[in-house]
């Protein structure tokens, strides 16, 4: 790209390279070299797209991401100022609020070929991690390039202390602003190598507990979230949803809603039927006084889950029948080691839906044009651009005319990974009908009965066993529906049948098992179906990982020492494995209680081992956890102490949901509507938990998700343990528990 | 129409008298840092306090806070800081950050009361109120550390 090119680009790139003047430098976050940006009036260094030095000092770094308090605003940030030599008490992050492709997560899925701004599945700190360095080193570089010019040294003989070019021969020393202040970034920066970047001993920042950037605005009840957002003028909507589904509003009477002073007009929309008025709580009483009949007419009338998880189930189990959906995992030849092997183990494993629970309901304001066409739209997400094209999509226009705003989020967990976010769609419809800016607040009601659940799923497992005793393969069939078709049909229509949302986690796993299939028996959705937190490992690891302790059972192996067997070649798992099993003190007789443990890959990069020690009642068939270990390793921990609230959440998220939660539907109507009924883990409920990062010399992975990939299978096992009971439907509700226990 | 006391200034709101106390802080009088989770009292994300009480805004109609006393973390943080919201911040507490305001009120309800409460009296107290992120470990040593510090 030529400088020009940046210049003509919109939005946050022009805002900054305005800004005070100065010097940008550029490189992509696929790591590719861009020509720097020299603005007209020169107090300014910004070496690349994601810094820009100031002469007073200040380092602007910018941020691709969302924060949804997994600390990713602060960590990647802090990579790069650790590569920069920037003195952080000086640096100032700058959310990137747009779609703009530069900026895409280098791991993000692409669309129409450019890069995505989208904060899902553990991949931000990952994602980004390489960029974060080379900008930072970049940017050090032109700065010792630029104080090696000035002083007529060679830059080999430059240091660099926080935000300082030392030249310690002759004791010369100047700040990044006083550089920033003459210098200009060169046309092209060579990448920096690798072997050039700082030694991890030398890290100032990375490593330690510095202070998320968004934890004194959230101690304060100073941080706005969308549901925050008011703008002049604003009015509100609250929208009564179709029961069910593809239902619509045949008749609408509004009479006695609009008779409540406030409210000012009433709005069908393709949600429901949407009440505009002047104040939240008119739009909400004009909602309730709102009589609607809706048609009969949707597919989804028909949904019972439980009868849909019991057909998936006998699809699982159904081993000559397969969709179009090419095989997630196939390794070796698993009908012959099935043919040939001395056991063959079978289970099958359901789970229900899930709900994602975020404690901000879904909201979003708008502000459409007059001829409909453009918009401000203000909205928590998971992804700029997204927000931004699924707005476009909405309005038919182009993405051009979408100015985004990003407030914080209040709690994500995938609930806002849709390409058509369903707040925004409702903010725009209303906004575009009345020709005012309006706020749409989802009521919790609303939020779950139309919840973008984590979908029903059923598993069918078989698995050999040699003689002597070790496993010679596992075949594995997911019966569920394709999330992303759902969610994101673009990027569905990429995928090639492969659905990663759906099946992420199936097979994919540390252990040395010759022949592995994993296939995804597609099934059609029952509800509305989302990215939801462990992505699909919340119920693929538990069968993965029940059925792993099933074939220890089978050869009469120990848990724990059946799985170190089987992570003999991955060293990491191995020892996580042993740290785990070390902290719980495995082998000690237990009075009352038993352990269980799971081991998980997650993507490809971050491992984790869980322990969970569990009592039940065998009268009532309630389980209760008392402790859960979990050890991780996910390479270079970046921030330890959030790594550590991180893993404690997601523990608690995880046991939360194996558990109890629960989505049940009937008639196509979600059964559940708030949480007196779908309750998640109170601080009352939590067990004692001790978690662990291992540290390796891998780059960081994702910390985020790791609780989910083992809590389901580490408590299972525990209760079989402690029982001898094999609980192979999640959630573990009391029946589920009293029903395997009558198997024993 | 209801006049009350919000952060120990007097105010005259011209709401309906039904209208819940969560809205008339958030929507009129722009006291956003009070959230809306539930709207059934059952997650605590609107916590504030009533005449010193850690009460479900969500819950309270406007006509109940006539003439009395109404604290939400705007007024309890204030400009000189709070020792809970200093613990808050020393612990590291917040993740998305949302239920935090809730938190922090229902915290500072316990300690007025009872300020060197046990590890089981604060579980016990802060069951009301749901973080979805899992901060409940942290928050409970944030309470520890305030307590310690003599804060209410």
């Amino acid at each position: 790209m030529k400088a020009t090119d940046l210049l003509e680009r919109p939005a946050t790139r022009r805002g900054f390279l305005r800004g005070v003047g100065g010097l940008t430098f550029a490189v992509g976050a696929g790591g590719m070299l861009r020509a720097a940006a020299q603005t007209s009036d020169n107090d300014e260094l910004a070496p690349n797209l994601w810094v820009t030095i100031g002469a007073d000092d200040a380092v602007t770094i910018r941020f691709g991401g969302t924060e949804l308090g997994q600390g990713t605003m602060t960590a990647l940030p802090l990579v790069l100022a650790e590569e920069l030599d920037a003195d952080w008490d000086r640096v100032r992050v700058e959310q990137v609020a747009t779609h703009d492709p530069d900026y895409g997560n280098p791991r993000a899925f692409r669309y129409l070929g450019e890069g995505i701004l989208y904060t899902a599945g553990s991949q931000t700190l990952r994602g980004y991690y390489e960029a974060m360095r080379q900008a930072g080193a970049q940017a050090r570089k032109v700065l010792l390039g630029a104080a090696a010019g000035e002083w007529g040294v060679p830059a080999s003989e430059l240091e660099t202390e926080p935000s300082v070019v030392v030249h310690p021969v002759s004791g010369r020393r100047m700040s990044y602003g006083e550089i920033a202040s003459f210098a200009e970034a060169p046309e092209h920066i060579e990448p920096v190598d690798e072997s050039e970047f700082k030694d991890r001993s030398d890290y100032r920042y990375v490593g330690t507990d510095i202070l998320r950037i968004d934890v004194e605005a959230k101690s304060d009840g100073s941080a706005e979230f969308g549901i925050d957002v008011q703008v002049p003028g604003m009015v509100y909507a609250s929208v009564l949803r179709a029961p069910v589904e593809g239902e619509r509003p045949l008749e609408v009477d509004g009479a006695a809603a609009l008779e409540i002073p406030g409210v000012l007009e009433i709005v069908v929309i393709p949600s429901g039927v949407a009440v505009v008025a002047e104040t939240v709580e008119a739009s909400i009483a004009g909602k309730d006084a709102l009589e609607v009949s809706w048609s009969h007419e949707s597919r989804f009338r028909d949904v019972d889950s439980d009868a849909v998880l019991a057909e998936y189930e006998a699809y699982a189990r159904d081993t000559a029948y397969s969709t179009d959906s090419p095989l997630w995992q196939d390794v070796g030849d698993v009908d012959a080691a099935l043919a040939g092997a001395d056991r063959v183990i079978e289970a099958a494993y359901v789970t229900d839906a899930a709900y994602h629970a975020q404690m901000e309901p879904m909201n979003a304001t708008a502000s459409v044009s007059a001829d409909g066409k453009s918009a401000e739209i203000w909205v928590s997400t998971q992804s700029q651009s997204m927000a931004v094209m699924g707005a476009a999509e909405a309005l038919d226009t182009t993405i051009d005319k979408i100015t985004l705003h990003l407030p914080w989020v209040g709690g994500a967990f995938g609930r806002r990974t849709e390409y058509r976010q369903k707040d925004i769609d409702d903010a725009l419809f209303v906004s575009r009908q009345i020709g005012r800016p309006v706020k749409v607040i989802w009521s919790r009601g609303d939020d779950v009965r139309d919840g973008t659940f984590r979908p029903l799923a059923a598993q069918f497992l078989r698995g050999g066993l040699d003689a002597d005793g070790r496993i010679a393969a596992v075949h594995q069939r997911v019966a569920a529906p394709s999330v992303l078709e759902y969610m994101n049909p673009p990027r569905w229509a990429n995928a090639r049948g492969r659905d990663g949302i759906a099946m992420n986690g199936a097979q994919e796993t540390r252990y040395t098992i010759p022949n592995l299939r994993a296939e995804h028996v597609r099934m059609e959705r029952c509800s509305r179906v989302l990215a939801w937190r462990g992505v699909a490992s919340s119920y693929t690891r538990f069968a993965n990982e029940s059925f792993i302790d099933e074939l220890a059972h089978a050869s009469g192996a120990d848990p724990l020492e059946f799985r170190l067997d089987l992570a003999r070649n991955d060293p990491r798992g191995r020892a996580v494995l042993e740290e785990a099993g070390r902290l719980a003190d495995w082998t000690r007789q237990r009075d009352g209680t038993a352990l269980g443990v799971a081991l998980s890959d997650y993507g490809g990069a971050s491992v984790a081992a869980g322990i969970a020690e569990v009592s039940v009642d065998e009268g009532t068939g309630d389980i209760a956890v008392q402790r859960f270990w979990m050890v991780i390793d996910a390479g270079l921990i970046v921030a330890p102490r959030n790594t550590e609230a991180q893993l404690e959440g997601n523990v608690i998220y995880g046991l939360s949901n194996a558990l109890r939660e629960r989505i049940t539907i009937r008639g196509g109507v979600v059964e559940q509507s708030n949480f007196h009924d779908y309750p998640v883990m109170r601080m009352n409920e939590v067990p004692e938990i001790v978690v662990k990062a291992l540290t390796s010399d891998a780059p960081p992975s994702g910390v985020g998700e790791l609780g989910l990939a083992t809590t389901g299978a580490a408590v299972a096992n525990a209760v079989f343990r402690a029982t001898g009971a094999r609980v192979r439907a999640l959630p573990f509700t009391r029946e589920r528990v009293l029903a395997a226990l009558r198997e024993v | 129409m209801a006049s009350f006391n919000i952060n120990g200034q007097a105010v005259t709101v011209e709401a309906d008298g039904d209208t819940r106390l969560l809205w008339v802080l958030r929507e009129h009088l722009k006291l956003t840092g009070t959230k809306y989770g539930c709207g059934i009292g059952q997650c605590g994300a609107c916590t504030v306090h009533i005449d010193g009480n850690a009460t479900f805004s969500c819950l309270t109609p406007l006509t109940a806070v006539e003439g009395r006393e109404v604290t939400t973390i705007e007024g309890l943080v204030g400009d000189d800081g709070h020792p809970l919201q200093r613990a808050w911040v020393a612990e590291e507490v917040p993740q998305c950050g949302y239920c935090q305001s809730g938190q922090i009120m229902r915290a500072a309800d316990l300690l007025a009361r009872n300020p060197d409460p046990s590890r089981d009296e604060i579980v016990t107290h802060m069951s009301p109120n749901i973080c979805r992120c899992g901060t409940y470990p942290r928050i409970v040593r944030a309470i520890e550390r305030a307590a310690g510090e003599g804060g209410q």
